[in-house]
């Protein structure tokens, strides 16, 4: 048990290693990345301009910039941020609570709706309830998560409602689909025939054979939440970490997207094992 | 029944009290209240000195104290902590004589050492300041005297063209506060920082400054700056009331508000700001060799600028909020504009005429040099700007008359630094000069062939070409006399040659376009940056707005 732990603890690092170096790999190889919008500042004069280019110049070997940072990173030294000149240590410290609170509210709230929605389909089973589902959620798909956030400027909603509607159809679909094919089970139909109440089946029947996928679901929905953070956050002016990820991919700001993208990846991994925990403690043992 | 008398004094109560109320609402207005407006993007620094963006930049006007400041409306520089000053026939040395009793935002006294002390750091070769830069005319150090506690004079190594007005930029820092950059000598200080959200600057309680009545300045309490790159959600708050005022206003915007609101928005004529385009004169770009020498000929050049319509990419892009531009002063710039030359006339049929002289000719409708290359040519711009790709189309389509096939490549802005200062891949650029100096010698690292930012061919060892050695020549004398006539005289000149040789192809200047609600009162928008809050000090909101908040 213990090595299995261990072993899977390893994979999260090499997993999270990796990631880091290739968005590290991404952002030097992108367009733009060692200019400095400063350098058209007709005041400042050649050294000023040189000692802005010079401040670049650390970054172009990439192996030497990733295990400079992983040095500094053992040592809690998380780097500059070249955009914002704070240390990113106290960027994320101060970005990340809102973030939290934004997807976790938006995760929150998309899950009871579609939730809500494909149980009462699955209990309730009528044709035109289906379709209303069906084409409420392929609306919200079919919006980009950017139009969303925008709708949720103008109509002055709370940022944490575009990104429900953005998980919404996502968990709707697939929790539909799974209920569904629980609920076609022959043994269901039988319990149903022996008049065994609806509520009953679904917490005895259908929730013990659903319930793994759906808790992986959980677990791939915090990715897909903290994917649609960055437009909402940056339309809508939230200090999240999404904002801080869109301002450092346009200005090409390395230390912090090296940051940025080790933190989403533990977290995507952490939120992926905490599910893979839920099913393993919920799975009915045999013997 | 109520008798005459009663009714007389009622009539007299209530006119007491309107009366009364009349001054409170007056007095409120004229104390108090939280002005509101955005800023596109997080301030990278509170540090006055360090200052490289806008957003730093509106917090330093608001909070940093300067000796001198040029007026935003008259353009004429005026006393603030300095209540005199002495620059000297060689324009190596200033001596100011201080403001006495001026304290800091945190009460400790104002004095010819903080003075000293800012100076030093400004010219601090290690601090790479783009304020410092500017008044780095020569090599060797800068040395300061304090000659009384109010007194002190600044000698700089090499004559420094128009040194009192660079002081317009220079917030004092306080030598001994231990608060650092958060101690101010502006009429505002910064109270809480929130990243990524919002600045709030609340008034400084020592400010210096009096009205006429007497009365302490600022009248806001307080400034609440949210940090909101999205224009569209600024216009939309703007609209619903939660913010106060647009520095900066889109054309669009601006247009689609004056129609419902006109008494909201104001154009305040041709800024400063100019937009232009160049052609890829570098010697090792890496673009075909027949190009480099169309690029290189003044025929092509001009031919291009004469094919342009001005006056359309004024009318339809700005919808009649812009001028045709002339070259690198803008007509707003009232002493420096050389108002001898006109703008580039609309003229397909010379341009024709001018690239027949080097050997282009027209071919099944296609315009093709001597050797048969046909003229194509591609412009990269930034992305994002509305106005610039539309100016961009227009330009396709005027060129496109002469036989001219343009492609046009809007990138990303650092992607387009990268190509345009590093790798020299691209073969036409457009872009814009966002001018806060009055001062050409603003201009010396555009200007300067060995300079970086000499867009067309930057970093020159020895100048290319006889008239870029001109340039040289007459930035270099404009630079080395403080005779405001004979520094007229050459940078007219200067004018002149980039008007005829067009290394830069000026397009429009754009107007000066806000929006200030009518709760703001004193607002004057003017053409210098900051256009709508250049007069904080004075500006009050209405009793209803503050009330409201």
């Amino acid at each position: 048990m213990l090595g299995r732990i261990a072993r899977h603890i390893a994979s999260i690092a090499a997993l999270v290693l990796i990631g880091g170096l290739l968005s590290a790999t991404l952002v030097r190889m992108a367009p733009g990345f060692d200019s400095d919008e400063r350098e058209l500042d007709p005041s400042l004069n050649a050294e000023s301009v040189h000692a802005l280019r010079a401040e670049h110049a650390g970054e172009n070997n990439i192996l030497a910039f990733y295990s400079a940072y992983l040095r500094g990173a053992m040592h809690g030294e998380l780097g500059v941020s070249h955009s914002l000149g704070q240390p990113v240590s106290r960027l994320l410290g101060e970005r990340w609570p809102v973030t939290v609170r934004v997807a976790g509210i938006g995760l929150l709230l998309g899950w009871v709706a579609a939730a809500l929605l494909a149980f009462v389909g699955c209990l309730w089973q009528r044709p035109l309830y289906h379709i209303f589902g069906g084409a409420l959620s392929g609306a919200f798909l079919c919006i980009p998560a950017a139009v969303l956030a925008l709708a949720s400027v103008i109509l002055n909603a709370p940022g944490y409602l575009a990104i429900a509607f953005i998980v919404f159809p996502k968990i709707y679909r697939y929790s539909r689909n799974l209920l569904g094919k629980s609920y076609a089970l022959p043994h269901i139909t039988a319990a149903r025939a022996r008049g065994v109440g609806e509520m009953r089946i679904l917490i005895c029947h259908v929730l013990p054979i659903a319930g793994p996928q759906l808790i992986a679901l959980a677990g791939i929905t915090v990715s897909l939440a903290l994917g649609a953070s960055i437009p909402v956050e940056s339309l809508c002016g939230l200090p999240g970490i999404g904002q801080l990820a869109w301002q450092a991919a346009l200005s090409r700001d390395l230390p912090l997207l090296v940051n940025l993208t080790v933190l989403v990846t533990l977290v995507t991994l952490l939120a992926n094992s905490g599910a893979d925990v839920m099913i393993c403690m919920t799975r009915p043992r045999q013997g | 029944m109520i008798g005459r008398r009663t009714k007389f004094h009622f009539v007299m109560c209530f006119a007491l009290l309107c009366c009364v109320g009349s001054i409170a609402t007056n007095a409120w207005a004229q104390n108090g209240g939280d002005l509101r407006f955005c800023v596109r993007s997080e301030p990278k620094t509170f540090d006055p000195l360090l200052v490289d963006d806008d957003s730093s930049l509106s917090i330093r006007y608001l909070t940093g104290g300067v000796l001198a400041r040029v007026n935003r409306h008259t353009q004429e520089l005026e006393p603030e902590l300095a209540e005199s000053w002495k620059v000297s026939p060689d324009s190596k040395q200033i001596t100011f004589k201080l403001r006495h009793g001026v304290h800091f935002s945190d009460g400790t006294p104002f004095a010819a050492d903080d003075v000293a002390f800012t100076v030093q750091r400004l010219m601090d070769p290690a601090l790479h300041s783009n304020t410092g830069d500017a008044f780095r005319s020569g090599s060797g150090a800068v040395t300061t005297k304090v000659i009384a506690p109010d007194q002190i004079a600044i000698t700089f190594p090499a004559p420094v063209v128009g040194l009192d007005r660079m002081f317009d930029e220079v917030a004092i820092m306080s030598a001994h506060s231990a608060k650092k950059e958060g101690a101010v000598l502006g009429p505002f200080m910064v109270a809480e920082y929130k990243p990524g959200s919002s600045v709030r600057l609340e008034r400084n309680p020592y400010y210096w400054k009096k009205d006429a009545q007497g009365r302490r300045l600022p009248y806001l309490d307080s400034i609440h700056i949210d940090i909101q790159g999205n224009r569209d959600v600024e216009m939309l708050r703007f609209k619903r009331g939660e913010i106060d005022l647009i520095n900066v206003i889109d054309t669009d915007y601006f247009d689609r508000l004056a129609s419902s609101s006109p008494q909201l928005v104001h154009d305040a004529g041709p800024s400063l700001d100019s937009d232009f385009m160049w052609f890829n004169e570098v010697g090792n770009a890496p673009i075909p060799e027949y190009k480099r020498a169309w690029f290189g000929s003044v025929n092509f050049r001009r031919a291009i600028s004469e094919a342009i319509n001005r006056d359309d990419l004024a009318r339809i892009v700005y919808n009649g909020h812009a001028q045709p531009a002339v070259g690198p002063i803008s007509p707003a710039n009232k002493f420096w504009f050389n108002s001898h030359l006109k703008a580039e006339a609309h003229n397909p049929q010379g341009a024709l005429e001018r690239l027949k002289a080097d050997g282009f000719h027209m071919q099944n409708g296609t315009l093709v040099d001597k050797s048969g290359n046909q003229v194509e040519f591609s412009i990269v711009t930034n992305a994002g700007s509305k106005a610039r790709e539309r100016m961009s189309v227009l330009i396709q389509e005027d060129l496109g008359k002469i036989g001219i096939k343009v492609n046009l490549v809007p990138l990303d802005f650092p992607s387009l630094i990268e190509r345009i200062t590093h790798t020299f891949n691209y073969e036409a650029a457009m872009l814009g000069f966002r001018n806060i100096d009055l001062d050409p010698n603003g201009q010396m690292n555009i200007w300067l062939s060995s300079a970086s930012n000499h867009a067309w061919n930057p970093e020159q060892k020895s100048p290319a070409t006889a008239w870029e050695a001109e340039i040289d020549k007459l930035m270099r004398e404009q630079a080395s006399t403080a005779d405001l006539k004979k520094r007229k005289q050459a940078f007219d000149r200067v004018q002149e040659i980039v008007y005829e040789q067009a290394p830069l192809i000026y397009l429009i200047n754009q107007n000066a376009l806000s929006a200030v609600s009518t709760s703001v009162a004193g607002a004057s928008p003017g053409i210098l940056y900051p256009q709508t809050f250049w007069n904080a000090e004075r500006l009050t909101l209405n009793g209803t707005t503050t009330a409201k908040r």
